[in-house]
């Protein structure tokens, strides 16, 4: 998984009248956008938690739940907290409008809408929406590389480890460092150096599509394996192993460059882990690999090792 | 606003708009029902209910292209909401009535 791909954004209606959703499916049909509706408030949160929809166009007056109640779970939900909420009314009072964007809604359409405003008023949410996720998923991407980023490693890590332990399920990081950098650096010239992380980071997201290619810092990289036990890691890793110390470099025709790597299973390490054990682990793994002569792969915990 | 009594049919303002004729045709096909809908609500004294169907006809009747429904529903659901007596609410459900009797695809 590396970050880029955008499907067809995402458009959630929640109105509890059949014939403002059959207005809405014709009305939006050529739309470059996927439609989904619901009749009923609480079954609207539960979609827009499933779905993640880019803008979601909520009706005011509905019977149970109200729009200004729906407003409210969806702005106190961290996941769902940064959707852009256009509101649609039949009774458009001015109160009512400066509620809901005191509430947080970013827009306000009063039924029976005219259909060219309803388009561009959703397109306009679209838009700003993708330029919130662009900015959101430039935070956490290597201007360098393309690969995810530290503050994105730390996080998702964090995830992942809470998600095995919950679910019982395998979890193994690699770290990753290229043997020798400095001194390529300093023979070759920066550029080089930065065109030997670039090729590594291609090499790293050629694997698995499962794999989490990060950098981590400097010439390290972390790769978070989900549901991926210590000895399938053993494989994976000897296989980027394999491919980065095969890759030929034109400006430096014979040069080989190889990397060292480092692996922990979470499942292997003693009592409850968290993510600093983890990483500390791979860490330790890695600079044992780098002892035993680099270009290898060593594991934390498992006498295993290959290269 | 008054309703006066008007024979002539109500077409659709998007009769001639390919992308709506199943969805008018529809809206037409399903009108009586609503509309007897909101008479049973009315005998019934279910006053709340005879307030979310006409709510429900004035948000949705513009955007099928019959404005005029949409006013003569927004009359019944204003009624209801300022509490007004039932022969005044049941003289607005007349008017819509007499409204979508009007109405062609």
């Amino acid at each position: 998984m590396t970050p880029q791909s955008s499907p067809l954004p995402k458009v959630l209606a929640i109105d509890d009248s059949e014939l403002i959703h059959r207005l809405l499916r014709v009305r939006l049909q050529h739309e470059q956008i996927e439609l989904h509706g619901s009749m009923v408030a609480v079954r609207g949160l539960e979609m827009a938690r499933e779905l993640q929809p880019d803008v979601i166009l909520l009706d005011i007056e509905m019977e149970g739940m109200d729009g200004f109640e729906v407003l409210q779970a969806l702005k106190s939900d961290v996941d769902l907290q940064d959707i852009p909420v256009i509101f649609i009314s039949a009774t458009a009072s001015m109160e009512d409008r400066v509620r809901a964007l005191d509430l947080g809604a970013v827009d306000f359409v009063a039924k029976p809408f005219e259909v060219v405003e309803l388009k561009a008023r959703v397109r306009s949410a679209l838009r700003v929406q993708h330029l919130v996720k662009m900015l959101a998923q430039k935070a956490q991407v290597d201007g360098l590389t393309g690969l995810w980023n530290r503050t994105y490693f730390d996080r998702r890590l964090s995830q992942e480890v809470s998600e095995s332990i919950r679910h019982r399920r395998p979890l193994t990081l690699v770290m990753c460092d290229v043997d020798g950098f400095k001194k390529l650096n300093d023979e070759r010239g920066h550029p080089f150096g930065d065109m030997v992380l670039e090729r590594l980071a291609k090499i790293l997201q050629s694997g698995r599509g499962s794999d989490i290619p990060c950098r981590y810092g400097g010439e390290e990289f972390g790769i978070i394996l989900p549901n991926t036990s210590g000895s399938e890691a053993l494989e994976v890793a000897d296989r980027y192993r394999r491919a980065i110390e095969q890759e030929t470099w034109p400006s430096a025709v014979g040069k080989v460059i190889t990397a060292s790597f480092g692996i922990a299973d979470i499942s292997v390490l003693p009592g409850t882990q968290g993510v600093d054990d983890l990483i500390a682990a791979a860490d330790s793994a890695l600079y044992k690999a780098k002892l035993n002569g680099r270009n290898r792969v060593e594991a934390a915990n498992i006498n295993q090792s290959t290269g | 606003m008054r309703l006066t009594p008007d024979d002539t049919t109500l077409r659709s303002e998007f009769a001639d708009d390919p992308d709506m004729a199943g969805i008018v045709a529809l809206f037409v096909r399903e009108l009586p029902q609503r509309l007897a809908a909101m008479h049973a609500a009315l005998s019934a004294n279910d006053l709340e209910q005879v307030r979310v169907l006409a709510h429900q006809l004035k948000g949705a009747a513009g955007g099928y292209g019959y404005p005029k429904l949409g006013e003569a529903a927004a009359l019944v659901d204003h009624a209801v909401k300022e509490g007004q007596q039932v022969n005044v609410i049941r003289s607005r459900v007349g008017m819509l009535a007499a409204v979508a009797a009007r109405i062609r695809p």
